[in-house]
């Protein structure tokens, strides 16, 4: 442990302690009080009220913690009038002597009139306050952020705002962006995502996983993270279920609209790479001309290999929410929200490659230093809208729909010291100069209609019919490569560069996955009483047929020599001369391992039910049965063992949980659930890639993993926004999967091979703690979580054995599970000023040392160091529907380290390594990302 | 009492009960598809071949290819010699997953080639051009399980096309990626090549992801456009590459690497071959053009003659080759041009210079040489001639060193006289791990010889 993550600890306690010891009160005088929804007894931040007297005319909003006051009044009689969206205003008389004046409002909602479904749907429930009432009302464990929090804080992707939720860990991608979750600890496979409860297919090629930072942020009313299963919800959620919670109808008309624009501060010293992606072929030459067409050097134009340079791109974001009720009675709600971004980015990336085999004793080799340039530009689309029509009183139908469209332009530039061959020291040997051109696309469709519908009193019904698509195009991925050496004259001292020509192969790769979802959900709830109290009793299930379709087909050019069998020297790509070597290699590579197809039905039924035990005591258990039908499909041979193939299971998911109320304001919660993780689409598919160092194969023979879980809870809500939550969780996984080595046992050990496993069983436990509290304008969020968990799988050793010969065995490891920090803390101080219209924020993520990267060597994993992050958000309101904002991330400029710990021989001498720091680990990685800023303005009606 | 306990019985009965019908119920169904075996076709010259065979290719017989053939498990294919195979260009290739023989003999070799194909072997022929590097057909691929490859006396020829549908997952890559002259992967299985002939891949002749191997005799002409040794070895394998000839591969000779190894620690005996102008055709400097020794590679290299070689061998530091088990000496290096005789002892590597190699290191080497340092080599231009009966040395006028890459009229045999005679070490033996037999396995493991090179002075070693 080093001194830092100390300190950090020490910090975080320090402030829980604090906020701990502040739930105390500070009172003035003149008239005071609080504003509350009249239905769901939410306080109403934000709530304006005007005070009328003999003298004066005042005006003050209800803060953070609900609450108003007027100072100083002389006495007399006054008129208050609270005003608030959404709600019908209210006015009361006050009459003012010596002494402090106590009103409270209780303001009614416009669509209370209607019927209860509609308080849970109004504008408010955007609010903190509400999202607090959610976390206290909700049956499972959850954490959930409100539109409100999203729209102040400084992050514009549903990925980085996970970064912000307890508990929770992102993946990065080589842009900085998070990308994947990891909530406690569990890894990105051990998640579902949701869109308004409805599962989503992944874009990604292979795996299950949906990333993230597809997710424009403005789209969401709320982000709520569930850490614990109950009956009703699908049993795939070992680590947890993101329910992104899209706009809804606001009661009345309700419009708002943003743009902004921005810069990366990177891009000034490293000017952003563009190609020209206009050239680019959506479809390989063998899509287009079919299977059997050998494609000509001509197919495969080059401008997307060719680069201009602006060091002053302007990012930019859009965004525009109209929502409004329809009808006589307000019968028809209709919400449309779409959003773009364009955002520029830059990496600045020092990487030691690591030769994948390591030397005897596992010690470490390296091949290359790899200094990247990395260019991102990302255009973000997402549009959802949805309508509704409340029949009448209990009939409801819903239609909604969500497109997401990302589109990613990304340069890498790298400059490749190849360590390995003719190096004599830093600043001698080859040097390799590779380009690579990547445009990928990725869309997420999801439309559903949804039907509420109440059955007499007692029973209600209700559905979902859900169509979903999730597609991946990465047309023509493209790299080439030059080289230049630089020598020593042994006699003169002298370096000598050789001219720069071209190397080896020119790659073009065309991949496109697509995965097709259609599902019927369907609940059936009866609310009875039992011993006359409340009690529900739930039943329903789910049908879905899943259909994936994955494409592969890579080309290899290969750089000619010159008439006189020299290689070429490089002038530019347009003249560089490539062309096939061997008969039909120009042919489709589409028969490979990627290229195949799987199919998954889930069939699901569950029964809940809810009692309440006594008046504090509320029981929620029951049983969901899951039935997985899966198949696949590859494009091998008839004489390939595996070449197709059908698995099928059932799981029996049971879970019980209970809460306690220890009064109003808390609540005391046990869950225990047991849940399932299924292997991803690609890990079951046998098919074999051999590669340089080692090959890859699937495993028809993996088993899904199970797990139990088990949950304990104390939440403390004092009062509007406020909480404290104090949680434990313990995970037992049974069957994890994880990527090893191929045991010597099996029929084919000829090369190393890496292929999923099932291990044993490993178990995760851990702390989080979670405290909010606002104190008048100023308010403070801080969480903290311990997570710890082992595992332990087979990794290669290559030692030497008695008769001196180096020998791999299989040795056994514990350690975390990828992607675990021990330590995980997020910080904010907040500011807001109602009557100013003045909302500030700080935000401070710390993440403490975890696995990024799995070696199949003993002692090799990659670990990333603690890596802190500070943002910073701000808005002013303006005459009254504007604001002015503005985002600033990364402020500190934090690389991303990543380290191998081993003894660290690469600190002197001719073999010394660039970006060391200390010989008690080697430093692989450095990434720099620099801050990047925003500045928008806001109208809201 | 006796009640409440026989009630628990019942009820851990039922637990029980309950908890093994869940079991059950959960249980997890595969249904995976396993090939069928059809059944094999004996040969015929009657029609081009395709699919599974298995039999005797006669004598004097000349058979076609239209297709992708396969040697089924447990399956044997025997070339009697004066075989000859035409493959139709591009489409076809050899799969063995059982045993492949081809015995041919000196007077009458056998042929695996593509027919209709004329060599273009002058100096300074344009690369681009030529059919060596065309990659006509998809060579002779042993499966992940295949026991046994014996060529004996064969000539195989312009390997290299795109492997299709059969042999490209055979070997896990995409269906329009090269192939070899002859691939072999499994370090159970023994593979013999013999007193055979290579001319033309796109990538290396022979590559090799582990097995038993005994590599005697043979030559490689021109093989590799900007890439290949004459034979690639990978993890997991162990054995012999002696008294081979190479010249004009577009890297090394022979190169031995224990990359993707598992239990079997790759451990090459590379003796008495005559490697002559290799290493021209790759761009990126520093990639070996002769011998060559990296990642955790065991053996022993002795008795090489090495001409106008971009390289001397190299034994690689990053990631190491296996320094403690690896022997060698009495290699003999020839260079008319400084930049090969300044790179006799390869910049950037940790080949030890051996007292008994040739030149001797203690006539060129500084005092203080550290292991991979530059030194100059301008001393040993044109020194040491080994004098073969009719070889390129010194460098025919007109030619450059990247242009010699056939045998042609040469001959690699020495004239009595020279500095090779008698300067051979033989100390050791031949790996020795594959059956001797006249079909099954080696003829004769030649032990090393006491003539540096693939030529004895006494008529032995290599018969080309």
């Amino acid at each position: 442990m080093d001194i830092f993550t100390n300190y950090v600890r020490y910090f975080y306690l320090t402030i829980f302690l604090c906020i701990l010891f502040s739930f105390t009160r500070v009172m003035a005088s003149g008239i005071r009080g609080s504003v509350y929804d009249a239905v769901s007894k939410e306080t109403l931040i934000g709530a304006v009220i005007k005070l009328q007297g003999p003298t004066v005319t005042q005006s003050s909003s209800a803060n953070l913690e609900g609450k108003y006051s007027f100072k100083n009044l002389t006495p007399g009689n006054y008129i208050l009038t609270c005003t608030y969206v959404g709600y019908a205003k209210t006015t009361k008389q006050v009459t003012v002597s010596n002494s402090i004046a106590e009103v409270n409002f209780n303001l009614l909602p416009f669509s209370s009139a209607l019927n209860e479904v509609i308080v849970s749907s109004t504008a408010s429930k955007e609010t903190d306050a509400s999202a607090r009432f959610l976390e206290k009302n909700t049956n499972q464990v959850v954490n959930i952020l409100s539109a409100k929090t999203i729209q102040l804080l400084p992050d514009i992707t549903v990925a980085n705002i996970m970064q912000r939720v307890s508990g929770v860990v992102i993946d990065r991608s080589s842009s900085g962006e998070g990308r994947y979750p990891v909530i406690r600890g569990m890894d990105k496979r051990y998640n579902t995502t949701l869109v308004n409860g409805i599962k989503i297919p992944s874009p990604d090629n292979n795996n299950r996983y949906v990333p993230l930072d597809l997710f424009p942020a403005e789209l969401l009313q709320n982000l709520e993270v569930s850490k614990s299963l109950i009956p009703s919800m699908e049993g795939d959620a070992i680590g947890g279920t993101i329910n992104l919670v899209m706009k809804d109808a606001p009661s009345q008309l309700f419009i708002q609209a943003n743009i902004a624009g921005g810069y990366s501060a990177i891009l000034a010293n490293q000017p952003f790479q563009a190609f020209n992606h206009g050239v680019i072929n959506k479809k390989s030459p063998a899509e287009v001309n079919g299977s059997n067409y050998i494609a000509a050097p001509l197919d495969f134009p080059r401008g997307n290999l060719s680069y201009s340079q602006n060091s002053h791109p302007v990012n930019s974001t859009y965004g525009l929410t109209i929502g409004d009720r329809f009808g006589k009675n307000k019968q028809f709600g209709a919400v449309v929200s779409a959003s773009y971004q364009d955002i520029y980015r830059g990496t600045n990336s020092s990487y030691l490659f690591p030769n994948p085999q390591p030397a005897v004793n596992n010690i470490p080799a390296f091949a290359d230093i790899y200094l990247r340039k990395y260019s991102f530009e990302d255009r973000r689309f997402g549009a959802y809208g949805k309508l509704d029509y409340r029949i009448k009183k209990g009939q409801k139908l819903s239609l909604f729909a969500t497109y997401i469209n990302t589109n990613q332009f990304q340069t890498r530039s790298t400059v490749d010291s190849i360590l390995a061959i003719q190096r004599t020291g830093p600043g001698n040997g080859n040097v390799n100069f590779q380009q690579r051109s990547t445009w990928t696309i990725q869309d997420i469709f999801n439309i559903t209609l949804q039907g509420e519908h109440d059955l007499g009193t007692k029973f209600k019904f209700d559905w979902s019919g859900v169509y979903s698509m999730a597609k991946q195009q990465i047309p023509d991925q493209s790299i080439f490569s030059t080289l230049e050496s630089i020598t020593t004259d042994a006699a003169t001292g002298a370096t000598k560069t050789t001219p720069l020509v071209l190397d080896g192969q020119m790659t073009r790769e065309w991949f496109h996955n697509t995965d097709q979802d259609a599902a019927f959900y369907a609940n059936l709830t009866y609310q009875p009483k039992v011993f006359g109290k409340k009690a529900e009793f739930k039943t329903g299930g789910l049908i879905r047929h899943k259909h994936r379709d994955n494409y592969d087909n890579p080309y290899a050019l290969i750089a000619q020599q010159t008439a006189s069998n020299q290689p070429q020297v490089f002038t530019d790509i347009f003249n560089a001369q490539y062309a096939f070597s061997g008969v039909y290699t120009g042919g489709s590579g589409e028969i490979n391992a990627n290229t195949y197809s799987t199919s998954e039905d889930i069939d699901a039924g569950y029964l809940q039910g809810k009692i309440l035990l006594s008046e504090k005591l509320e029981a929620l258990g029951g049983l969901r049965i899951e039935h997985t039908y899966d198949s696949y499909q590859t494009a091998q041979p008839a004489v390939s063992d595996g070449r197709s193939g059908t698995i099928h299971y059932n799981d029996i998911l049971p879970s019980l949980q209970f809460k306690y109320a220890l009064t109003d304001q808390q609540n005391l919660r046990v869950a225990y659930y047991k849940a399932l993780s299924r292997p991803g689409y690609f890990e079951i598919v046998p098919t074999k890639t051999v590669g340089e160092f080692y090959s890859t194969v699937g495993n028809y023979n993996l088993n899904r993993s199970k797990a139990d879980n088990l949950d304990l809870r104390y939440e403390f809500f004092p009062g509007a926004a406020d909480q404290v939550l104090l949680g434990a969780f313990y995970k037992r996984i049974q069957d994890p999967i994880e990527i090893s080595v191929q045991p010597p046992s099996t029929s084919n050990f000829n090369t190393l091979t890496l292929i999923p496993l099932n291990f044993g069983t490993a178990t995760n436990l851990g702390l989080e703690a979670t405290v909010t509290k606002y104190i008048g304008n100023f308010g403070v969020s801080a969480n903290y979580t311990y997570t710890h968990s082992r595992i332990t799988t087979d990794k290669i050793l290559l030692q030497r054995d008695a008769t001196g010969q180096i020998a791999t065995s299989t040795v056994a490891q514990s350690r975390p599970l990828q992607g675990q920090a021990d330590h995980i803390a997020n910080v904010s101080l907040l500011y807001k000023n109602f009557k100013g219209g003045l909302d500030m924020q700080l935000a401070y993520v710390y993440t403490g040392q975890r696995i990024t990267q799995l070696s199949p060597y003993y002692g090799l994993d990659y670990y990333q160091t603690p890596f802190s992050q500070l943002d910073f958000s701000i808005e002013k309101r303006f005459l009254k529907k504007f604001s002015i904002y503005s985002k600033v991330n990364n402020l500190t400029n934090s690389p991303l380290k990543v380290k191998i710990q081993q003894q660290n021989t690469f600190l002197t001498g001719n073999n010394r390594l660039p970006i060391q720091e200390s010989s008690n680990f080697i430093t692989v990685q450095k990434d720099y990302y620099k801050p990047s800023f925003l500045l928008g303005l806001r109208y809201h009606l | 009492m006796k009640f409440i306990k026989s009630r628990n019985i019942l009820l851990l009965i039922l637990i029980a009960n309950i908890s093994v019908s869940c079991k059950k119920f959960e249980q997890r169904y595969a249904d995976i598809y396993h090939p069928v075996a059809t059944p094999s076709n004996p040969v015929s010259d009657a029609a081009p071949l395709c699919g599974n065979v298995k039999g005797t290719m006669l004598s004097g017989k000349t058979y076609t290819l239209g297709c992708d053939i396969t040697v089924q498990a447990g399956d044997t294919l025997l070339l009697q010699n004066n075989v000859h195979i035409n493959v139709v260009s591009g489409a076809a290739g050899i799969l063995v997953n059982g045993t492949l023989l081809s015995i041919g003999t000196k007077d009458n070799p056998n042929y695996i080639t593509v027919p209709g194909i004329s060599k273009t072997d002058q100096l300074g022929a344009n690369p681009n051009n030529d059919p060596a590097f065309k990659g006509s057909w998809r060579g002779i691929v042993g499966g992940a399980n295949c026991p046994l490859i014996v060529i004996k006396w064969t000539h195989i020829e312009f390997g290299g096309a795109a492997s299709g549908n059969l042999i490209g997952p055979a070997i896990g890559v995409a269906a329009n990626k090269n192939t070899y002259d002859l691939y072999f992967q499994n370090q159970l299985g023994t593979l013999i090549v013999e007193d055979s002939w290579f001319y033309g891949s796109v990538d290396d002749p022979i590559r090799i992801l582990g097995g038993k191997l005994a590599i005697y005799r043979n030559t490689f002409e021109k093989c590799g456009y900007i890439g290949g040794e004459a034979i690639n070895i990978k993890g997991g394998s162990v054995g012999d590459f002696a008294y081979n000839l190479c010249i004009g591969m577009a890297t090394n000779g022979p190169k031995s690497s224990n990359n993707g190894g598992t239990t079997i620690q790759t451990n090459m005996r590379f003796f008495n071959n005559t490697i002559i102008n290799c290493g021209y055709r790759r761009a990126q400097t520093g990639r070996g053009g002769s011998i060559n020794y990296e990642e955790g590679s065991a053996g022993k290299f002795y008795n090489n003659l090495m001409v106008n070689c971009r390289y001397g061998p190299r034994v690689v530091v990053s990631p190491p080759a296996d320094t403690t088990n690896l022997q060698y000496g009495n290699n003999f290096n020839y260079g008319d041009s400084l930049s090969v005789t300044s790179q006799f002892y390869p910049v950037g590597f940790i080949t030890k210079p051996q007292l008994t190699d040739l030149p001797d290191p203690r006539t060129f080497l500084p005092a203080n040489y550290q292991l991979g340092a530059a030194y100059d080599g301008t001393s040993l231009i044109g020194k040491n001639n080994p004098m073969f009966i009719n070889g390129p040395v010194p460098l025919p006028t007109g030619a450059n060193l990247r242009d010699i890459s056939v045998v042609g009229t040469y001959n690699f045999a020495l004239k009595a006289g020279s500095p090779c005679i008698g300067k051979g070490y033989t100390g050791f033996k031949p790996t020795g791990n594959v059956q001797i037999n006249p079909i099954y396995g080696a003829t004769e493991l030649t032990q090393p010889g006491k003539d540096i090179g693939a030529f004895q002075s006494d008529g032995s070693g290599n018969h080309h």
